[in-house]
């Protein structure tokens, strides 16, 4: 759009810099401008002599200015080759565990912020199905290289610890931080969407747990055999009711959907300004494709490292799936939910929080199973009896403190409380058959 | 299909309901008493005005409804079964040919309250509403098939809240795009009933499965049987509640199972004595049906290969259902979501609160332990699945989304019934007395 041609560069960039300047801390933005000051002189030298291979090298200049060295949270990028260095030199797998965890963290989050910005080129529709589908493409990568290895425990694991970090972890930072800055009242929300998207969670996590119970009511017809059939027949019905959801929410329901398509990404504050994209389709699509080559050799590199890390750090593997992984996966949702519960606009965080279990449950587990259908491995529904009364009992809960309506900062903490009972509780489990990959 | 009564001249109440055919048939017979050809016509009057009011009922009864073309099914049945005995056939046929009965028969305790006043209706309709599932359940407990009954309930009250008001929900959605709105209060209380008659059902269940029982085995006995006992009792004063202090409720669902017009139109279509008539026959049709189908279950479910399970849990039940089922998606599609979520979960309540405690005392009078311990399987998605209704009801709306995910939920049941076999694959069958 507007930064196509040089000649609007000039304007693109004052706007550019009056909006960024409120969000970005200091010294990125100092250095930014000083980049952008010289590009702003500069272009108009150039134009003349018309040096596309200079254009060429200003404009990726540029957009790694805008990409990379914008927000603070990129400061951790350099973690993920220190990772990939450590990996090959040092081997001790808790370094290497660790370091590419929070490698992973920040291109999480560029991931969020550009396909939000490729969001603006193709329309709400397809930018609703694009959020919907890279909202959670860290969790999936994570958990096809997971599968890919045949650690079936971990993937299942850390889907359900996605869930349970969504609902407990980011709800409980996000009203606890609402609730401290608007000390003095009770938050509200609209009752009504929060109610009928815990709802469907609700419904999600119930045609999930149907092979569990199965399995340990020690009622199937073929022992081991049929909870598999079992599974991959549900999870084909989730991904209908999937296609359905996203269906009935981009058709029928623009008005609750669009409040969480400008929220991705936590660079407009206000959102009643026009939403200007940043970059333009073709760096949004490249920067998309190099950030998630990125991530899944990290990810691959996190995978191999976390049987060794577990042992070395003595943590139990259930842990690091449970309560680590989840919380890189959902480190750039976690961030804008207490962004926004900060400004009070609980709805977009509610949307946040819950549209993200939800996709989670109707979309990225059943698609798992059937990822792991396709490559011959037995990934089933079948997570174990206490990780799956944990996620009902928690949905169940949530759902039903969100009925009231408002939140203080007390159900914050006690939400917060309740995920480190949680994480306690997986810190001294071990499964009953170790049967990891 | 609006139409008068037949008997004599003073009860043509509705003359501009009276289609021309009709009244031409009707104005002879009224003429010729009127005119008085007194003793020898007025026997063979009386042999003609009979023939002619049987025809007319069959015709009202019968024929009026596009369902009883499936109604030879039940003949066929019983043929096939004393030609072949392919259980599997008989089976199905027998199925088949219930449906078309158990919706006359709502049809026809419809067409009975009319004469007998809101009260009684209103308690025929609570009792005769499951009447197909009740009869079916007499003939398994006969049988001594105590799972088969436990499961085909259980499995009703299933299909009530999950396939019923799913459908009811996505045909009404698909119709209404905006959404639908329903009584919110009504509904939540509606459902806490049932959970607090789920609740109660389950509690024998759970002490048998927390291993915590005085007498292994005969402790959930005793504890079902009493449980029985006070469900009834609830049961009473649960109708007495309805019938006096929710009057508007129960004509809501009076009028509803098979009114398609507007609640004026309180015309009975058959006369009181045709009524209790038909409804006598076809209770009497669906209790031969319901026989051979009990007899042939095992054997369909070797010949078919489905496990008992999930004939019980899925398939009998859609034939106990399939008018509430019938009439709950034509009301959401007419905008009337009230009455359609009054019929599900009132039926799956009165299955919880009468059909099960009934026969658990049936059971006990007849000498069968049937108890109240389902198997861990089916509590624990009975369970769920009424806490999840319970919450999704809260908030007053519905749209086809809602209606598609609970069909959905339910074919994820069915799907785990399929692969689903006790776990003592006990043969509570006794030795055929």
């Amino acid at each position: 759009m507007k930064v196509d041609s040089d000649g609007t560069m000039e304007e693109m960039d004052d706007d550019f810099e009056v909006e960024m300047a409120t969000l970005v801390s200091s010294s990125p933005a100092s250095m930014k401008t000083h980049i952008t000051g010289i590009w702003g002189i500069g272009s108009m030298v150039d134009l003349s002599s018309s040096c596309s291979l200079n254009r060429i090298v200003r404009r990726l200049l540029k957009s790694i200015g805008i990409v990379i060295f914008q927000p603070k949270i990129n400061l951790l990028l350099p973690f993920g080759p220190l990772a990939i260095i450590f990996h090959y030199l040092v081997r001790k797998h808790g370094f290497v565990f660790f370091f590419s965890l929070i490698g992973i963290i920040p291109l999480a989050e560029r991931l969020g912020y550009l396909t939000e910005q490729l969001a603006f080129y193709t329309g709400p529709t397809v930018g609703g199905l694009l959020n919907a589908t890279f909202g959670n493409a860290t969790e999936m990568i994570i958990s096809l290289y997971a599968l890919q290895n045949g650690m079936i425990r971990v993937v299942q694991q850390s889907l359900l610890g996605s869930i349970l970090s969504n609902m407990l972890l980011v709800l409980g930072c996000a009203f606890f931080s609402g609730g401290i800055v608007h000390y003095n009242k009770n938050q509200v929300f609209n009752k009504a969407a929060a109610v009928v998207n815990s709802g469907l969670l609700l419904m999600a996590v119930m045609g999930l747990m149907f092979p569990t119970v199965l399995h340990y009511t020690h009622s199937e017809v073929q022992y081991g055999k049929s909870e598999v059939s079992l599974s991959r027949f549900s999870s084909c019905v989730m991904l209908v009711a999937y296609a359905g959801y996203l269906f009935f929410q981009l058709r029928s329901h623009h008005k609750l959907y669009n409040p969480i398509n400008e929220e991705e990404g936590n660079n407009e504050d206000d959102s009643d300004e026009e939403e200007v994209p940043e970059i333009t389709q073709r760096e949004a699509i490249a920067w998309l494709a190099v950030l998630t080559v990125w991530v899944s050799i990290l990810s691959g590199y996190l995978v191999d490292a976390i049987q060794g890390a577990s042992e070395s750090l003595n943590l139990p593997v259930a842990f690091i799936s449970v309560v680590l992984l989840p919380i890189v996966g959902n480190a750039a949702e976690h961030a804008s939910a207490i962004m926004f519960a900060m400004k009070n606009k609980l709805d977009i965080t509610l949307g946040v929080a819950i549209g993200s279990s939800t996709q989670i449950s109707m979309f990225v587990i059943p698609f798992c199973v059937v990822v792991g259908w396709m490559m011959g491995k037995d990934m089933d529904l079948n997570f174990q009896l206490f990780e799956t009364a944990t996620l009902f009992i928690t949905v169940l809960v949530v759902a039903f403190m969100l009925q009231e309506g408002t939140v203080n900062y007390f159900k914050g903490l006690m939400l917060i409380l309740c995920y480190l009972i949680v994480a306690a509780s997986f810190y001294v489990h071990v499964d009953p058959s170790a049967n990891d990959g | 299909m609006g139409s008068v009564n037949v008997i004599s001249q003073h009860e043509f109440a509705d003359e501009s309901l009276v289609c021309p055919v009709d009244l031409a048939r009707k104005g002879l017979p009224a003429n010729e008493a009127e005119y008085g050809f007194f003793s020898d016509c007025k026997q063979g009057f009386r042999i003609k005005y009979l023939q002619g009011r049987l025809v007319k009922s069959l015709k009202i009864v019968m024929f009026a409804t596009k369902i009883n073309l499936l109604m030879p099914c039940g003949p066929a049945a019983i043929v096939v079964n004393y030609l072949t005995a392919h259980h599997g056939w008989v089976f199905l046929l027998s199925l088949l040919g219930i449906i078309p009965l158990a919706e006359r028969l709502g049809f026809v305790t419809e067409q009975l309250a009319f004469f007998t006043g809101p009260t009684a209706g209103g308690l025929l309709n609570a009792t005769f509403g499951n009447a197909t599932e009740l009869i079916i359940s007499i003939f398994a407990l006969k049988n001594g098939m105590m799972r088969v009954v436990q499961q085909s309930l259980l499995g009703s009250i299933l299909s009530n809240i999950l396939l019923v008001l799913g459908c009811a929900f996505f045909c009404g959605g698909i119709v209404f795009h905006k959404g639908q709105v329903f009584n919110k209060s009504a509904a939540v209380m509606n459902s806490g009933l049932l959970l607090i008659a789920v609740m109660g059902l389950l509690s024998p269940a759970v002490l048998h499965y927390t291993h915590t029982e005085i007498h292994f085995g005969k402790s959930e006995l005793v504890l079902s049987r009493f449980s029985s006992c006070v469900m009834l009792v609830i049961y009473a004063f649960y109708i007495v509640f309805q019938l006096k202090n929710h009057k508007v409720t129960s004509d809501h669902v009076d009028e509803g199972c098979n009114q398609e017009e507007s609640a004026d139109n309180d015309v009975a279509e058959i006369s009181k004595w045709e009524a209790v008539i038909w409804l006598a026959s076809f209770a009497g049709w669906i209790a031969v049906l319901s026989e051979y189908l009990v007899n042939t279950i095992e054997g369909a479910s070797i010949a078919m290969k489905i496990p008992i399970a999930f004939i019980s849990v899925i398939l009998l039940p859609i034939v106990g259902n399939a008018a509430e089922h019938a009439s709950a998606i034509t009301f959401a599609m007419k905008d009337k979501l009230d009455i359609s979520l009054g019929v599900a979960i009132g039926s799956s309540t009165q299955i919880a609160m009468f059909g099960i405690p009934f026969c658990v005392v049936l059971g006990w009078l007849m000498g069968r332990p049937m108890d109240l311990n389902f198997q861990l399987f089916e509590t624990a998605i009975l369970f769920i699945t009424v806490l999840v209704l319970a919450f999704m009801l809260q908030d007053g709306s519905s749209n086809y989304f809602k209606g598609l995910m609970l069909i959905l939920c339910y074919l994820i049941v069915a799907a785990s019934f399929y692969v689903h076999v006790d776990p003592k694959s006990n043969g509570d069958k006794p030795p055929p007395s």
